[in-house]
């Protein structure tokens, strides 16, 4: 009866660990520089970026949703947190309060209007992307705000290990920590699954769904917001354009990640190391291709083919866990 | 010609760390009714899942008209003039009962659309046939178990196969019910020769339309293809579970010290329910009988908040109340409600049996900052798994793996976890063989004389009659009448049938 959890070797995660490691092997071979100290850093810093965005959509994704506001949730808050540091002159330990709040303040209200008109959040966030994005412009003229406490930007350049490691990057491997800690070893992380697994049963088992989806919105804003922070401590301003128009050059590492990580697209199921290996693998690829020079559209191109293949694999282990169910 | 229409022999067929058949072997004789039976997780399904190509047994034979067959895949049985109802509901929820029942031949205008006036025409014969009085437009999601376990079956019937599979058809149906299916059965094997193979955990309905038996015990035959002339009920019941059958009889006292715990007083419902009065008392079990769509699960729903009460009161504890909310419902008045529809509103399929039969608890058995372990979760639901007897490899076995009997026996055992006050049972024991479903029972009993008061829904009569203290009959989303049950099955059945009729 107390037989422990399948083991490690027949997970996904272990079969993503070992695509890292060819990568990387294949890489360093390949390539030069993959394996210098500057490239290293370098990756760090964006691993740390795309590891919590992706996180950041995760939890979305596993109420059976998407956000596809999180870019533009990630710049306003980015921008919000350079007006207060720049123009207010609020110290940063605050500002990075308020960054945080504004994050989780524009996921609320993604998720309360989901919940309260049902309406699928595809189209919920597809609308207020726009919205926020446009506000956002609106409000700073599309300017930056290059004048940040150097303190601020200062940890995004430091270097830790030897200067092989962004301290960003400890950031969002604690964040995986904690948020592994959140949804494995406590009631609410457990309620928050469940709600997305079968929200029908869920409620009639004493669990509030839409309280929890909401919950999910607001930690993606939260995440998206964090994400923004280590991204304005990396280029060391607050740029309106810093994820692209409307916030967009954000998604496709956003479903990248954790679909490729196993969390389950229909909801219900997540691995928050999943998504961490599947942000690195990303990175790590992308970076490979940059030093092997073949530029830029056929990254995207190859990276669009992994997130069809990642679909893919959805697709069948869906099929796999429910076909015992759902036969003819 | 060969007397036999289809056969199997020594079929092997294991999971990960379960063996679900074991050398099983029988023989359907054309024209015969061949009851398939054996404890929950038995093999029964697999067997069928086998012969419909499903799964693909791992060795052993298969026979169809005298010849050895392979079957791929489920299209392959339906060439064969195979056709199935599965134990599990399969219809497309978000579609009409029309478009279900037509699915595999949907009549097409001459312009090649598809002909809806023909869909609704077509299906309604069938679902007249059954007896079924539905609007072929109906959006399947709307039905309740019961409606769409008799849908499925006369979508089965229309495709006028040779060969019948009915895995657990009359698990959701009232006596009535399943009385009209087996006259329909017995004339379409009378009249058109069709073979039957027919599974269920209810013994007298066996007697009543089967030729031949085959017992399964853990994958292995415990009897093969045998005429059940040969057997009766003692037999049978040594052959599935290797000893006699406990019958559980009711020897509660009713209490006449009046306690009452929960109370509905001229309740309205925005579901259509009207003058709905209802007494609970602490410790008592209250049973409501009622056709198929009388509105007994209905109003349950409204009770735990998850529909709306427009009128009237709800008394709780003596003090008049709202509850807006299942969990308001479960966290502030401790009332719990077992769902009859385990699929959809009862587990979480895709989650394993730990965090099913624990779901309810969370709340209760968290620590500091929330924090709750699966070791402190194994503590407070182990008892429960294992008192019920739900065989599974491991506690992180898959609901979906498990067989129908054992998902129902998780979803009945996280609300005795739970350990409420109310509990709100909802057709308890479908797909529970004879065995559990004494356990079951005299878990029940044992749970009202602890202090728990019960509200009790069942189609199954004896099951009432053995459970209930006092019956209430609804019929049309009102309460037709009230009997006190004194446990004796004649009187008191037909009683219940009078309020039902008039
Ligand atoms: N897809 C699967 N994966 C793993 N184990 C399975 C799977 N399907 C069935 N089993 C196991 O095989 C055994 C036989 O299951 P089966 O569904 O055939 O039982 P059954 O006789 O139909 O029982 P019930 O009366 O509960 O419906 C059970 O122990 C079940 O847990
Ligand atoms: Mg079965």
């Amino acid at each position: 009866m107390n037989k422990k959890i399948p083991n490690f070797i027949f997970t996904n995660q272990f079969g993503l660990l070992c695509l890292v490691l060819i990568f990387i092997v294949i890489f360093s071979t390949v390539t030069d520089g993959f394996t210098s100290r500057f490239n290293i850093f370098a990756l760090s810093r964006v691993i740390a970026i795309d590891i919590m965005i992706g996180l950041a959509m995760m939890v979305v994704i596993l109420t059976g949703g998407l956000n596809l506001a999180l870019g533009a949730i990630g710049v306003c808050a980015a921008m919000f947190g350079g007006w207060c540091m720049e123009v207010l002159e609020i110290p940063i330990i605050p500002s990075i309060l308020l960054m945080l709040g504004m994050g989780s303040f524009l996921g609320w209200i993604n998720g309360f209007i989901t919940v309260k008109t049902g309406v699928h959040s595809f189209i919920v966030t597809l609308a207020t992307m726009s919205i926020y994005f446009g506000f956002m412009t609106m409000l700073t003229e599309a300017e930056a705000f290059r004048r940040l406490p150097e303190l601020f930007t200062d940890f995004g350049s430091a270097k830790l290990f030897n200067k092989y490691i962004s301290p960003l990057l400890l950031v969002s491997v604690a964040t995986c920590f904690v948020l592994f800690y959140v949804f494995r070893f406590t009631d609410i992380g457990r309620k928050l699954i469940a709600a997305g697994a079968n929200p029908e049963a869920a409620e009639l088992s004493g669990i509030s769904v839409n309280r929890m989806f909401i919950y999910c919105h607001v930690l993606s804003g939260f995440l998206g917001a964090l994400a923004a922070i280590l991204l304005t401590t990396r280029i060391g301003a607050a740029i309106p354009s810093m994820a692209g128009q409307l916030g967009m050059d954000w998604l496709l590492p956003a479903f990248l990640a954790p679909v490729i990580g196993g969390t389950l697209l229909s909801g219900g199921k997540l691995s928050v190391f999943g998504t961490m290996l599947g942000a690195v693998l990303v990175t790590l690829l992308t970076n490979g291709l940059y030093l092997l020079d073949v530029g830029e559209f056929w990254i995207r191109f190859f990276l669009g083919i992994i997130l069809l293949m990642a679909v893919l694999l959805d697709r069948t282990r869906e099929y796999f866990t429910l076909r015992k169910v759902i036969v003819s | 010609m060969n007397e036999f229409c289809l056969e199997i022999r020594s079929a092997n067929k294991s999971f990960p760390g379960v063996k679900a058949l074991d050398q099983a072997s029988f023989r359907l004789r054309k024209g015969s009714i061949h009851a398939l039976l054996g404890e929950n997780g038995a093999g029964k399904s697999t067997l069928i899942k086998i012969i419909t190509g499903v799964h693909k047994q791992d060795s052993g034979k298969l026979f169809i008209n005298g010849k050895e067959e392979t079957l791929n895949n489920p299209n392959d049985a339906t060439k064969f003039g195979i056709s199935v109802v599965h134990q599990e509901r399969n219809l497309i929820r978000r579609f009409s009962v029309g478009e279900n029942l037509m699915l595999n031949n949907l009549p097409k205008t001459p312009l090649g659309l598809i002909d809806y006036d023909e869909i609704t025409i077509k299906s309604k014969k069938w679902l007249e046939m059954m007896d079924l009085d539905i609007d072929p437009k109906t959006v399947v999601s709307e039905l309740t178990v019961a409606k769409m376990q008799l849908c499925e079956i006369a979508k089965a019937l229309s495709l006028k196969a040779k060969i019948l599979l009915l895995d657990e058809p009359t698990s959701s149906l009232s006596p009535q019910e399943s009385e009209n299916l087996f006259t329909l059965l017995k004339k379409i094997v009378r009249d058109e020769g069709v073979s039957i193979v027919f599974v269920s955990h209810k013994l007298e309905e066996v007697f009543n339309i089967c030729d031949d038996v085959t017992v399964l015990r853990d994958g292995e035959n415990a009897c093969t293809s045998e005429d059940i002339k040969n057997l009766d009920r003692q037999k049978l019941v040594r052959l599935m579970i290797g000893r006699d059958e406990q019958i559980v009889k009711s020897a509660r006292k009713i209490k006449n010290a009046k306690d009452t715990i929960l109370a509905l007083r001229n309740v309205k419902t925005e579901l259509g329910h009207r003058n709905i009065d209802l007494e609970l008392n602490r410790s008592e079990i209250i049973g409501l009988y009622g056709l198929v769509g009388a509105g007994r699960t209905e109003l349950m729903k409204c009770l735990i908040g998850q529909d709306k009460i427009t009128d009237g009161d709800v008394i709780v504890n003596g003090k008049k109340v709202t509850i807006n909310s299942p969990k308001t419902a479960l966290e502030k008045f401790k009332i719990g409600y077992i769902s009859e529809d385990r699929k959809k509103e009862g587990l979480i399929l895709i989650h394993n049996v730990l965090d099913n039969t624990s779901i309810t608890v969370w709340s209760q058995i968290r620590k500091a900052f929330g924090f709750v372990s699966d070791g402190m979760i194994a503590n407070k639901v182990d008892s429960y798994i294992r008192q019920l007897e739900v065989k599974t490899p491991s506690n992180y076995q898959l609901i979906s793996n498990l067989s129908g009997g054992n998902q129902q026996k998780i979803s009945v055992a996280k609300w005795l976890a739970a350990g409420t006050d109310i509990l709100i049972i909802d057709e308890p024991t479908v797909g529970i063989d004879i065995k559990t479903k004494a356990y079951l029972h005299e878990l029940i009993i044992k749970l009202a004389d602890n202090g728990t008061s019960i509200i009790l829904i069942s189609s199954d009569m004896p099951e009432m009659i053995s459970l209930a203290d006092k019956i209430l009959v609804m019929k049309d989303f009102q309460m037709s009448g009230i009997v006190e049950n004194d446990h004796d099955y004649d009187a008191v059945s037909s009683k219940i049938m009078e309020f039902i009729h008039t």
